[in-house]
């Protein structure tokens, strides 16, 4: 005798995982290309190997190259042994690479549309894939366009009732405001915004997600986060690489666009906003549009001032000799191009007035890091004055990458019977504390993304509103180009960027 | 002390470090904060002592203090602690205490630098195993939250002030002789409760990875439904580990408003439909498979026969039937240690899931 139907799983109370996505296929668009092999199918098959993909879950690659499922698969697997988190066992690859197969079409060819919604129908039926589709735009992004034309005009992006359609959206969203709205209108001319996913994998780093956390679960820190206590706050993203066979596509974006439009704007925003009304998606990304509207334009003169721009020349990485940008393959020689790019930005609100942002991000730098350090008021000068002693500030920074976590510096007495004075660092890292991996950003993303989580993808008002603010940077640029400062390679950046920030009696942090 | 496991060099690659049992340096009882200090000043400069937990291991099984080493080992390569391994014979005819102490120390990361931690061994006979509270009072790092894992049976009357003291209580109810009375010592244990104690049943820790499976069978719009029409349950488990079985069961009941039915062999759903289970005895793992029939739907998980996988299986009339590999979760003790140290929280299913099974426990 059976008793009342049951509305909701309830083996699922009291497990750490959250409820398993729904049924569904994923198609990839660019599925031949690098992001698939290096971090969508990595982060498929971990997740597969964490028990968190559905039973029913189809992997569709769309690409131009004609090969079988066999041959995609294959390649899949080399991909996957090569860049996984965990390593590859043989038994669940197999299981795994059973949902995948490979569907040949151009991207402009309305005819290849047709022939996926057929395999689409065909896999449901087969797979009991239930009709849910998440299209990935993992192609360049002058295929945008005409994919998801094609996707709107064969009728797959409108999902059968009781089923769901979403996209998701690789960055560039757009190179400028103009563009990114065109992006937008395109993507919504298809799907509509609770459908649409734009993914900043910033966004899906542990540190990152951490950062509300920290600032809002901790009651040491939430009191001091405003002008009163801290001084000025530093975002850096460094990394070694130099354009790595992106040529054609960076010289047209350079570090402005590439970098802080959307990863170090994101990070500030996570820094500066005010707590949230709730967990929800548009609680937090409301907040985060609050703080981007309160950013202080630059525009004109101010530009110069507050905006350094530079490009790598020749130099030495890691003891080996490396070429100038300009002498970089498929880089325009006369390019002006910034491969590094320090800002002071201000936030022209109550809790963070007087208080400068200062972003910096830079390609062909001596190590990798992205962080964001936190530097508090000096202690009055007047107590340790005397000794002749110089107290550093308190430091508090949240390393986002690579070994992620916590440090605090503060100052400490050395043991001995004089006086003296020394900072000491209290660090707390990932690895250590919590003596488990920690998945890789995509993972967690693609997860939320089948369970139609949108808190960590960026809303189009918050992809609008960068651009704007990074749009009037690139306006003052276009005038004039005798600003762009040249750095070594193996060197943190152009002198010019030190200045930026001694006029704010202040250094870069040594990462 | 074995310099060795103790203080290795860079480059030894000691992430898992394998010694016959050495406990290490021995120094005085009183004098073990003194000797650990003097271990650090000692060390080179690649080597951090670090700690983020107490980690006690209470034994009275003398051949098991290898072993007992080397999950302390394995569980500091990623929880650095301050261990305290006590190897107690209370019936040992002459009363002496002895300590030694070592280090675990692991690579951290890819560079040369390496996290340790310090473990103090206590060997205590006759008398002296009643000295056990104050030998753990007195050696804890101070403000670090304290996990025991208890592995032997609980004494009766239990010492109050020492279990008010413990954060996590770990022990693993499939080493019970007698786990109707164990899991009665553990009920008073969680009801007489109010420090917030977090009691954690290693056997309920492997058995995660079978409710996660489980659960995955019927997240489904069109499987869980089928939870309500559950008509019986077949288990599959090795001799003597009854109660691993019973322990899913209990939660699974738990989970579907079941009660036991006195009988011993079903359980009773609120509309008192009864649903009879069995185990059979089946040589392997502890659990091996579970059968559920609802109605024509049959669902089954069964563990693959390396242990490290489930085939979950569902066959549904209308449907196609489906098939999946699912991760099993590793097996080894360091390995279900590790995983129970990295969750936080309670288990408030535990206690629900014991107080289901405790009638069925005798029968």
């Amino acid at each position: 005798m059976p008793t009342e139907a049951l509305r909701t799983n309830p083996l699922r109370e009291g497990l750490t995982s959250r409820t398993m996505p729904d049924p569904c296929t994923l198609v990839i668009f660019g599925a031949t290309g690098d992001l698939t092999h290096r971090k969508l199918i990595p982060a498929l098959y971990n997740l597969a190997a964490d028990g968190a993909l559905p039973p029913a879950i189809s992997v569709v690659g769309f690409a131009r190259r004609d090969k079988t499922d066999e041959v995609f698969r294959t390649e899949l697997e080399a991909a996957a042994r090569k860049f996984s988190r965990q390593s590859l066992n043989d038994e669940l690859w197999k299981s795994f690479a059973s949902c995948v197969s490979y569907h040949r079409s151009e991207f402009d060819k309305f005819e290849g549309y047709q022939d996926l919604a057929r395999k689409l129908d065909e896999l449901d039926a087969a797979r009991g894939t239930c009709g849910n589709r998440l299209f990935y735009l993992a192609a360049s992004p002058d295929q945008f366009e005409v994919i998801l034309e094609n996707l709107r005009k064969s009728g797959l992006n409108k999902a059968r009732e009781g089923s769901w359609a979403r996209v998701i959206v690789e960055k560039p969203f757009g190179t400028d405001l103009p563009s990114a709205r065109g992006l937008n209108d395109l993507v919504q001319n298809a799907f509509d915004e609770s459908q649409t996913y734009r993914i900043d994998h910033y966004l899906g780093k542990e540190t990152a997600q951490n950062i509300m956390v920290l600032r809002f679960a901790n009651s040491i820190f939430e009191a001091m986060w405003n002008s009163r206590y801290i001084d000025h706050v530093q975002i850096t993203a460094s990394e070694p690489l130099g354009v790595e066979g992106r040529a054609g596509y960076y010289d047209k974006s350079g570090a402005l666009r590439d970098m802080v439009q959307n990863h170090l704007l994101q990070l500030l925003c996570l820094t500066a906003m005010e707590p949230p009304a709730g967990l929800d998606a548009d609680s937090i990304r409301d907040e985060k549009v609050k703080v981007l509207r309160s950013l202080r334009p630059l525009t004109g003169d101010d530009v110069f001032k507050h905006v350094i721009r530079g490009q790598y020349s020749a130099g030495a990485i890691n003891g080996k000799r490396v070429a100038a940008y300009r002498d970089e393959l498929n880089v325009d020689p006369g390019s002006t191009t910034e491969t590094y790019v320090a800002l002071e930005v201000n936030v022209d609100n109550w809790r963070w007035a007087g208080v400068p942002f200062f972003i910096r991000v830079g390609k062909r730098l001596p190590k990798s890091g992205t962080e964001i350090a936190i530097h508090f008021k000096s202690v009055p000068p007047v107590l340790f004055k005397a000794t002749g002693e110089s107290i550093d500030d308190n430091v508090l920074v949240i390393r986002i990458q690579p070994d992620e976590g916590i440090s605090l510096r503060m100052s400490a007495k050395m043991p001995g019977s004089s006086l003296r004075i020394e900072p000491v660092k209290m660090d707390f890292h990932y690895g250590t504390s919590f003596g488990k991996a920690t998945p890789e950003a995509y993972e967690r993303l693609l997860l939320d993304a089948m369970s139609g989580d949108p808190t960590l993808f960026a809303r189009r008002d918050e992809v609008e509103e960068a651009w704007k603010f990074v749009d009037a940077i690139h306006a003052a640029w276009a005038t004039r180009s005798d600003d762009l400062a040249f750095y070594s390679s193996g060197s943190w950046g152009p002198g010019e960027a030190d200045e930026l920030i001694t006029r704010h009696a202040s250094t870069w942090r040594r990462l | 002390m074995n310099s060795s496991r103790a203080m290795p060099q860079p480059g030894d690659a000691c992430n898992s470090v394998n010694v016959t049992f050495d406990p290490g340096l021995p120094v005085e009882i009183g004098k073990i904060e003194k000797e650990l200090g003097h271990l650090w000043e000692s060390s080179d400069d690649t080597k951090t002592r670090a700690s983020l937990i107490n980690f006690i291991v209470y034994t009275e099984d003398t051949e098991s203090l290898t072993a007992d080493t080397e999950v302390i080992s394995a569980v500091a390569g990623k929880h650095a602690c301050r261990a305290i391994l006590i190897m107690a014979n209370p019936h040992a005819p002459v009363s002496e205490a002895k300590a030694w102490i070592s280090a675990h120390c692991h690579l951290a990361g890819k560079g040369e630098r390496q996290i340790c931690s310090e473990q103090i061994t206590f060997r205590l006979d006759g008398d002296s195993a009643h000295a056990l509270p104050n030998i753990v009072f007195s050696h804890l790092d101070s403000d670090l939250p304290l996990c025991l894992w208890w592995k032997a049976e609980f004494p009766e009357p239990l010492d109050e002030k020492l279990w008010g003291w413990v954060d996590r209580l770990i022990f693993d109810s499939s080493t019970w002789k007698n786990p109707a009375h164990q899991f009665s010592i553990i009920r008073h244990l969680s009801s007489s409760d109010t420090t917030g104690r977090v009691l954690c049943d290693l056997d309920w820790t492997r058995l995660h990875a079978w409710r996660f499976a489980l659960a995955g069978m019927f997240d489904h719009a069109s499987a869980f439904p089928c939870l309500s029409r559950v008509e019986s349950l077949r288990l599959q488990c090795a001799p003597g580990k009854r109660t691993t079985g019973l322990l899913l069961l209990g939660w699974l009941a738990s989970r579907l408003n079941w009660k036991p039915s006195g009988e011993g062999d079903s359980f009773l759903t609120a509309d008192g439909t009864a649903i009879p289970f069995v185990i059979d005895d089946v040589p392997g793992p502890n659990l091996s498979l579970l059968s559920i029939h609802c109605g024509d739907a049959l669902f089954e998980l069964e563990l693959a026969e390396s242990g490290d996988f489930f085939e979950s299986r569902i066959h549904a009339p209308g449907t196609r039937d489906t098939r999946q590999i699912l991760p099993a979760g590793r097996s080894k003790i360091a390995d279900t240690l590790l995983s129970e140290l990295s969750r936080s929280g309670r288990h408030p299913l535990y206690t629900k899931s014991l107080e289901l099974i405790l009638p069925l426990l005798g029968k």
